[in-house]
């Protein structure tokens, strides 16, 4: 059963109740985190590099229409044949289409979040093609009928006892527990399919106008089959992954496998500049790019969304993150989870189908920090809020209220209100003072249910974990007015 | 200096003694403390739950009445309501007026702790207390304001007492405002991992640079019966056992 | 445009689309950028401009420090004086592997250093299929990166594409001339005269995939092995 992001919270609480998952985000914490912290610091200047990209991402989405066509023509002239689609399904009909043109019957891909994202493999397969999945992480999910919880570890909730089990069950080896012979029976069946493909998809990781060039990482050799084997070549990539120039990689392949994976260079980067010149030459015989918008394009209709088309997809942010580190990615029920996955899914399936996803944050800011091309991942969560609540994103003046939560809505009127001046905030807090004599004990209020908690959520869902404060018998405004205003007053020792 | 102080509605209400003992410490350093009975709150919380009409209306409050006074700093205990304050220009995207004003304002304000290192260039209060202590960075101190080593020097020069760093001390408490209601189940699951840091720690006080994040971790400590005591860095810079 | 009618329409009433929604999406963004950019600190002119940084190194020392780099991710390296003793090297790595088929490319460097002898089959230029069943692949490498210990493939130099990826084993022979410091400076002169497929290897192939546990050689080969010449 594929979750959801509209059921966050139910999603969120089944897995905080996972321990194997658990157990798998605090390695998965542990190790990226710290391999991240390793690799950084063998560049002189990272913050420069990051600055970097972002200034190269934010010019080249400003003048995203130029670049993308000064990118089509210049792979044009290298013998690329494009495809544009303006939405997930355009998208798969024109790889279908492809397909069957060339009477494909084995196809390998290789691991593609945009292919994700539109779910070509679903599509494809209801036309009878089933492309297999090569990446090995990709390819356990695929024999589990999973989707991934990670953007560059997508197996990661699964442990290798459940994987060692899967291939029992799918692939009939012997039950194992070492990761080395797991791995030589993927590299073994994945070969035979290699030999026999017709037709090889791939993502893009970057595409550079300046040469018409895709480039596109990887550890494990399987995407330099797939684009170097089959005679078809199809690379799915959304419009944003360009760059202006070839120099440009310079920055980007030093920021994205230090994010992602904590490596100085992954084992490949396949850079591809078109066809091949002669037919004795190596690789496929044609190359087809299928350009996606499926919602991004909505994206530069402001510089705080605009920022969610600079991703490069490295993963540094869920690693980084408290909740992504409580509840996994399936939680977010979309293939971009954590961070990103709470700013880019309400944007591209539609807020109202993801209402949730962008208050699945403390706004702690961890993920600001290590995104290798500065996304304001906080601003951007607000941003989504307030066109939540109010249609205001774009600020405060510039939209008509829309319907909001009732209950929550009017929580923020009253506090509206009682905020609203010294007068009505004195008689609120009174209020307050006069009804906790009901829950207040030893200065503190415990565990609250039954009439209390139904009258006041917020107080009941936090006082099943935590203790709260009292409101003080003594506001600070009232010491101030009984003598603590007094500037003569030199020393004031606190309670220890 | 004349400072104009900021006290946060959940430290009026909740913790009075933070800003009582924030006053003291301002005082005992110099300043001549003003406080203007009219404010109320920063409007955060309306901000980060996505209410910004709310949030405007807060903001245009707290420009007026701060406009008004002659101080020269505008000082608070707390990093995430300093944080709000320069966000204000945010809810004036398209007021080139508001949003000057907003952009002075936030210019004078400070939170406390880099207040009286950055600007005051104080680093030792005359402070002194006793036990092994330790800090959580609060997340928008830390990561809105670049809010680092400021207290932890504020500590160090506390007398008698044992200051540690714990492990993952700038990874969030899981409070995160309304978040800590909405899904308080992970809220509570990130909380643990923050009790546990400090268990480890084994220290008498966690200190830290927000109320909020003191009410949460204080909260939990205060449920599971630890020794352990939440402390605002300005009830610990306030301490003078020495002159008992 | 090779579709059918219909399709090709279609195409371009796509490809319209989408450029006339860029265009009016970033027409929308145009009154609220300034106060982004200056809250951010970003200009809103000028692409940062790219200046590979140049290190006088002598080709020794950059041999020294691509070992170090390229043994650092599991890769094993030697530096031989020339081509005798390269030849040499290469064939003590082949006794120690008794491959029973090598795939070479058509590089000329790597025809003079394999000897041929009835024992083993060598295969020039394989075709795909026959790759499959072969131990080792030998290829040279166009340039190499010092500082993260990789090859640099050009695909219009050498047909190596598939021959130092299919085989379990992969031998690389460089010239120590070759090597440059940093990624800037290769990225650069490959772009003077870009290959169809530049490839860059850093190390073998390798998945973290289960429980974050490196396991080597998943897809590619599992041992790498680079000779470097010094004249």
């Amino acid at each position: 059963m594929h979750l959801t992001s509209e059921t966050f919270d139910q999603n969120a609480r089944d897995a905080l109740r996972d321990p194997v998952l658990h157990g798998a985000l605090r390695n998965l914490a542990d190790n990226f985190v710290e391999r991240r912290r390793a690799a950084i610091a063998s560049v002189d200047d990272w913050e420069g590099l990051r600055e970097k990209a972002r200034v190269i991402k934010e010019q080249t989405l400003c003048h995203l229409d130029r670049y993308l066509l000064q990118f089509v023509e210049n792979a044009e002239k290298a013998g690329v044949k494009f495809h544009w689609a303006r939405d997930g399904k355009e998208a798969c009909g024109i790889v279908l289409n492809l397909l069957k043109k060339r009477g494909a019957k084995h196809v390998v891909k290789s691991k593609s979040m945009a292919t994700e994202e539109i779910h070509l493999n679903a599509a494809l397969e209801a036309e009878g093609i089933e492309p297999v999945e090569t990446d090995l992480g990709e390819w356990i999910i695929q024999l589990a009928g999973e989707t991934p919880s990670h953007i560059v570890v997508p197996a990661i909730h699964k442990t290798k006892a459940q994987i060692a089990d899967l291939f029992v069950d799918k692939v009939g080896i012997e039950k194992t527990d070492d990761v080395d012979v797991l791995t030589r029976t993927a590299r073994n069946i994945l070969r035979q399919r290699f030999a026999e493909a017709e037709v090889g998809i791939s993502g893009v990781n970057f595409g550079v106008a300046e040469t018409g060039t895709i480039v596109i990482l990887e550890n494990e050799g399987n995407i330099r089959l797939t684009t170097g084997l089959p005679k078809t070549h199809i690379a799915v990539m959304g419009i944003e992954k360009i760059i202006p120039k070839f120099a440009d990689l310079d920055v980007f392949l030093k920021l994205l496998p230090r994010s992602g994976t904590g490596q100085r260079l992954t084992a490949y980067q396949s850079i591809i500049t078109g066809v091949k010149r002669n037919v004795t030459d190596e690789g496929p015989d044609e190359i087809h790019i299928v350009l996606m918008d499926n919602g991004r394009s909505r994206m530069l209709a402001h510089p705080v969304t605009r920022q969610s088309l600079a991703c490069i997809r490295c993963g540094a942010c869920l690693n980084a993150c408290p909740v992504y580190q409580q509840v996994g990615g399936h939680a977010y029920g979309s293939v971009y989870p954590g961070p990103i996955g709470a700013v880019i899914t309400p944007q591209l399936i539609g807020i109202s189908k993801a209402k949730q996803l962008p208050y699945a944050s403390s706004l702690c800011g961890a993920c600001r920090e290590v995104c290798p091309v500065k996304i304001d991942i906080p601003e951007l969560l607000l941003h989504l809020r307030a066109e939540i609540t109010d249609g205001t994103a774009g600020g405060a003046e510039s939209n008509p209220q829309r319907k909001r939560k009732f209950t929550e809505s009017l929580a923020f009127r009253m506090y509206g209100f009682a905020w609203s001046g010294p007068v009505s905030y004195g008689l609120g807090i009174k209020a307050a003072r006069l009804m906790q004599k009901l829950v207040v004990r030893d200065g503190r209020i415990g565990k609250v249910s039954g009439f209390v908690a139904k009258l006041l959520p917020p107080l009941g869902a936090w006082t099943a974990w935590r203790d709260a404060p009292a409101v003080a018998e003594r506001s600070f405004r009232e010491q101030w007015r009984d003598g603590l205003g007094n500037n003569s007053q030199w020393s004031v020792v606190s309670g220890q | 200096m004349k400072v104009s102080v900021f006290i946060t509605c959940l430290v009026d209400q909740l913790c009075p003694n933070v800003g009582v003992s924030m006053v003291a410490v301002l005082r005992r350093v110099g300043c001549e403390v003003v406080f203007d009975e009219r404010q109320t709150c920063c409007g955060q919380p309306a901000f980060n739950t996505g209410y910004r009409n709310e949030a405007q209306k807060f903001a245009k409050r707290f420009i007026k009445i701060f406009e008004e006074s002659a101080a020269e700093a505008i000082v608070s205990p707390s990093g995430s309501c300093v944080a709000m304050v320069k966000h204000f220009h945010e809810l004036f995207p398209t007021d080139e007026k508001w949003r000057e004003r907003a952009g002075k304002i936030a210019a004078r304000t400070h939170e406390f702790g880099s207040f009286l290192v950055n600007v005051l260039k104080v680093e030792d209060v005359g402070a002194s207390s006793t036990g092994r202590i330790t800090w959580h960075d609060a997340c928008h101190g830390l990561r809105d304001l670049n809010i680092r080593d400021e207290p932890r020097r504020l500590l160090k020069n506390v007398k008698g007492v044992e200051f540690v760093e714990m492990s993952n001390a700038d990874v969030c408490c899981g409070f995160g405002g309304t978040f800590s209601v909405k899904f308080p189940e992970i809220s509570a699951g990130i909380l643990d991992n923050k009790i546990e840091s400090i268990e480890k720690a084994d220290v008498c006080a966690v200190v830290s640079g927000d109320a909020s994040c003191l009410m949460q971790i204080g909260g939990r400590l205060s449920r599971l019966d630890s020794k352990v005591k939440p402390m605002h860095l300005a009830e610990i810079l306030a301490c003078q056992n020495h002159l008992r | 445009m090779t579709e059918v009618n219909g399709q090709t329409v279609k195409q371009d009433e796509a490809r319209k689309a989408i450029l006339s929604s860029i265009r009016a999406h970033l027409a929308t963004s145009a009154p609220f950028d300034a106060d982004w950019r200056e809250h951010h600190g970003y200009a809103s002119e000028g692409v940062a401009v790219w200046e590979p940084i140049r290190m006088a190194m002598s080709s020794a020392a950059l041999a020294h420090v691509f070992c170090a780099n390229l043994e650092s991710v599991g890769g094993h390296c030697t530096v031989v004086a020339d081509e005798t003793e390269a030849a040499k090297q290469v064939g003590k790595i082949i006794d120690q592997l008794d491959p029973r088929r090598i795939a070479i490319s058509n590089s000329e460097l790597i025809g003079r250093l394999v000897e041929r002898n009835a024992a083993v089959e060598i295969v020039e230029n394989a075709h795909a299929e026959y790759l499959f069943d072969c131990d080792l692949g030998v290829t040279s490498a166009q340039w190499a990166i010092a500082e993260t210990g990789t090859l640099v493939l050009e695909s219009d130099r050498e047909s190596h594409r598939l021959t130092s990826l299919v085989p379990p084993v992969h031998l690389c022979v460089l010239r120590a001339a070759d090597i440059r410091q940093t990624l800037g400076e290769i990225l650069e002169l490959a772009s003077r005269d870009l290959s169809r497929t530049v490839t860059f290897i850093t190390g073998a192939s390798r998945t973290s995939d289960i429980e974050l546990t490196l396991a080597i050689g998943v897809h590619g080969p599992g041992e790498l092995h680079v000779i470097v010449i010094a004249d």
